[in-house]
């Protein structure tokens, strides 16, 4: 998982640099990004374990595939972070560079990087929750018929203690503690420290955060001494150097997505091939392919409708809420915290005991509606939230000056404010929705024995058809769904998304 | 709002700020940032505060609006004391504080939400008098983005005065417009705030341009550092229109400049 975080970081900084120093790099890689930001990464799973399974067989080609399934589901993030925040280094710097004559490697050095670390930072925060979900995810989806499975890990825990029978509660209950405590650990220490140590190289004209924070409290004395020096140790010789090296590659560097995008292909005809089901003799008829995609096609439908109703949900209670929330000062010191830790323990690991209550246990519905509103709606709350705190103080106070009632604060202030992060958390909260889907729509445990248990399925879903044709092998209709599900999302962005992001930043960003 | 006027014993002041102390409470021990400040603005008088940077001028003029709360000390309008944001007082911020994602109407209309006395008719028919007050006809439709500082605090004066203000409070509302823009609009807000036909009994004005108060002002109230007491108080008695090239002008400034130093 580190190993991933760290991978992530470098492939951002490289990428967003590039992106945003070089406008032919620029149009190249933002829209790759974008792509790649919002199609259902999970669903090309399959075929990259098989991929690289293909070529590195046993252990440490699922482990090596379990890694680059994070680091997809991370980087892209922490890429936008990277590219925004250079993008935002004002003109004036740049002239300082060229007036002084700067070399490439010296401009990294002193502008660059450091000007993209608190971005880094903070978008890791959400890349870490995100990267947490794939990795109990990417555990428990295991590729059907061939046995390649990871044999330690959260997510195979949680399948083991909820295949046996009883239900192994106690078990059950210590993993979530324990991963709640590792969530709180790794955050409020690590990350935390991270994002303070990076906040030295903010440019001055942003505001400082300030750190009320009480968990953060608690902490910092503990590691005032022993992880800041840590930090003091990287920040030396030894990774920038290594960024050095690569910098010098950075002409080629706009290759290196295609070549990415390329791995991908080849990952899925190495998986076929190996498969050994498909070979130019039975090349599946029109008539299959068309029958498949029509069964497709109605799953498609059915969790585009789940998707929309369960965001609707979530945009209800998520707006509103963390609106509430970012106005009050206090609520905000206590509560985000706490959002923050339930926002980074991944849903799939809950499923099992979703399913136990009775009402979920009869509903797979309702069941697959928690699953992803568990994992999406936090990308609203916090979005939001961040929207209205950045909110000028005193625009905030209009209301109050003009006595305007709560109801005309809303209408005309709040609102309004929010709605920019509003539309970003939506577009990364449908985007997370697809995701869910895969473990929402579907879920089998396997106990030891090989016994297979199905804990929940909805009627019709492209997760369940996903899922199931993963595991029964069924090459064809796996990639008949993840190409039709990958074309109605980048469709959709494109078209819809798109248009409602340019308006609402237009229109609703702040500015004086 | 006419029958208050009408109370109202000419001579005494419309606000009194008695006594005011304000103390930020640290971690440690209190920050002292206003110590025992007391002003009085008087009818048709506009009185301007000025001080060092950071001294507090802003604070004071959120606690005279109600929007903070003093640690001791009492403001009064009138004989009514002051707890909480109030319709007869209003307030023109030094950036403006327009909502972009509403036009320069809608953003005047905004101002007037309280005023359940009045229909969207009425309210509509207000708030275009007051964008044509400010010299802002034909602009009603159009977004602050689209428009020029000078032309957005023009927004800011209307929101303002739509409300039937009887103190109005600026934070220095000139201070970040062009010297020439600014020029111009002081001369006209002067003349819409202080006349015979408006609801506005009195202005206080935080400002730091010393040439900006000896031209506007009636009365000078001035800050020392932190923590902010008042050093000095001067009634500026040059006739009106004040000739800034006068050798009686820049006496005055010097009084002034004397003081913050």
């Amino acid at each position: 998982m580190i190993l991933a975080l760290g991978l992530s970081i470098l492939f951002a900084l490289i990428v967003g640099i590039t992106a945003a120093r070089n406008k032919r790099a620029e149009a190249v890689i933002l829209p790759l990004l974008d792509i790649f930001q919002s199609i259902p990464i999970l669903g090309f799973f399959p075929f990259v374990i098989g991929g690289i399974v293909g070529v590195i067989p046993g252990e440490i080609g699922i482990n090596v595939a379990v890694i680059v399934l994070i680091f997809t589901s991370m980087s892209w993030n922490i890429a936008f972070g990277v590219y925004e925040a250079v993008k935002a280094i004002p003109q004036d710097y740049s002239d300082l560079l060229n007036v002084t004559n700067t070399s490439a490697w010296q401009r990294m050095k002193a502008i660059y990087i450091p000007a993209s670390l608190s971005r880094i930072a903070y978008n890791t925060q959400t890349s870490w929750a995100v990267g947490l979900f794939f990795l109990v995810a990417s555990e428990i989806i295991s590729l059907g018929t061939s046995t390649v499975k990871v044999s330690y890990g959260i997510g195979i825990a949680v399948e083991q203690f909820s295949s046996s029978t009883p239900f192994d509660y106690a078990n059950y209950a210590l993993l979530i503690a324990g991963l709640i405590s590792a969530v709180v650990i790794w955050r409020f220490v690590f990350l935390r420290e991270f994002a303070l140590w990076s906040e030295k190289y903010k440019m001055m004209e942003e505001p400082r955060e300030r750190h009320r924070d009480p968990i953060m409290r608690i902490y910092s004395w503990v590691n005032q001494r022993s992880v800041s020096k840590l930090f003091l140790l990287t920040q030396g010789r030894g990774v920038t150097r290594f960024t050095s090296a690569l910098a010098k590659f950075r002409k080629g560097v706009k290759y290196a997505v295609l070549i990415f995008l390329g791995m991908f292909l080849v990952l899925i005809i190495i998986t076929i091939m190996n498969s050994g089901s498909f070979s130019l003799q039975n090349l599946p008829s029109v008539s299959t392919i068309a029958a498949d995609e029509t069964s497709v096609l109605y799953a498609l439908g059915a969790s585009f409708i789940r998707v929309w109703y369960v965001f609707a949900i979530c945009a209800a209670i998520g707006g509103p809420l963390g609106i509430v929330i970012s106005l009050n000062f206090r609520l905000y010191d206590t509560v985000s915290p706490i959002l923050e830790v339930i926002s980074s323990i991944p849903a799939p690991i809950l499923l099992p005991a979703i399913v136990l209550i009775p009402v979920f246990g009869h509903t797979p519905e309702a069941v697959a509606a928690l699953i992803i509103m568990l994992s999406i709606i936090w990308y609203i709350i916090f979005n939001v939230m961040a929207g209205v705190r950045t909110l000028p103080a005193d625009i905030k106070d209009l209301p109050h000056v003009f006595n305007t009632g709560r109801k005309s604060a809303w209408r005309n202030v709040y609102i309004p404010g929010a709605i920019t992060g509003f539309v970003t958390g939506s577009i990364t909260a449908i985007g997370g929705a697809w995701n869910a889907l895969i473990i929402a729509e579907y879920f089998t445990v396997t106990d030891k024995f090989g016994n297979t248990t199905v804990l929940t399925q909805v009627p019709a879903g492209i997760g369940k058809t996903i899922v199931i044709a993963t595991n029964s092998g069924d090459l064809l209709t796996l990639a008949l769904a993840v190409i039709s599900m990958t074309i109605l999302i980048v469709t959709f962005n494109l078209t819809v998304w798109r248009r409602v992001y340019h308006y609402a930043t237009k229109r609703y960003t702040y500015n004086r | 709002m006419p029958e208050n006027r009408e109370q109202l014993v000419t001579g005494s002041p419309i606000v009194t700020v008695d006594h005011v102390s304000l103390n930020y409470h640290n971690e440690k021990e209190p920050l002292p940032v206003l110590a025992d400040v007391s002003l009085t603005a008087g009818k048709d008088e506009l009185v301007a505060v000025t001080g060092p940077s950071g001294c507090g001028k802003s604070t004071l003029l959120r606690i005279i609006g109600g929007l903070s709360k003093a640690t001791a000390g009492t403001v009064k309008i009138a004989d009514s004391e002051v707890t909480g944001p109030r319709s007869e007082i209003t307030m023109v911020f030094q950036n403006f504080v327009l909502l972009p994602w509403r036009t320069s109407l809608e953003n005047v209309l905004f101002g007037l939400s309280s005023r359940k006395d009045l229909s969207i008719a009425q309210k509509r028919e207000k708030a275009e008098k007051a964008l044509e007050e400010t010299g802002l006809m034909g602009f009603e439709n159009v977004y602050p983005g689209e428009l020029s500082g000078g032309m957005k605090q023009r927004v800011g004066v209307a929101r303002a005065l739509a409300t039937d203000p009887e103190v109005m409070l600026m934070d220095e509302p000139f201070s970040s417009l062009d010297d020439l823009t600014a020029e111009r609009l002081r001369k006209e807000i002067y003349a819409l705030l202080i006349n015979p036909f408006t609801s506005v009994k009195t202005v206080i004005m935080v400002s730091h341009n010393v040439e900006e108060i000896i031209e506007l002002a009636d009365k000078a109230v001035v800050l020392s550092q932190r923590p902010a007491h008042v050093v000095g108080e001067l009634t500026i008695d040059l006739p009106r229109p004040r000739n800034k090239k006068s050798p009686e002008f820049f006496t005055w400034v010097d009084k002034v400049y004397s003081l913050l130093s």
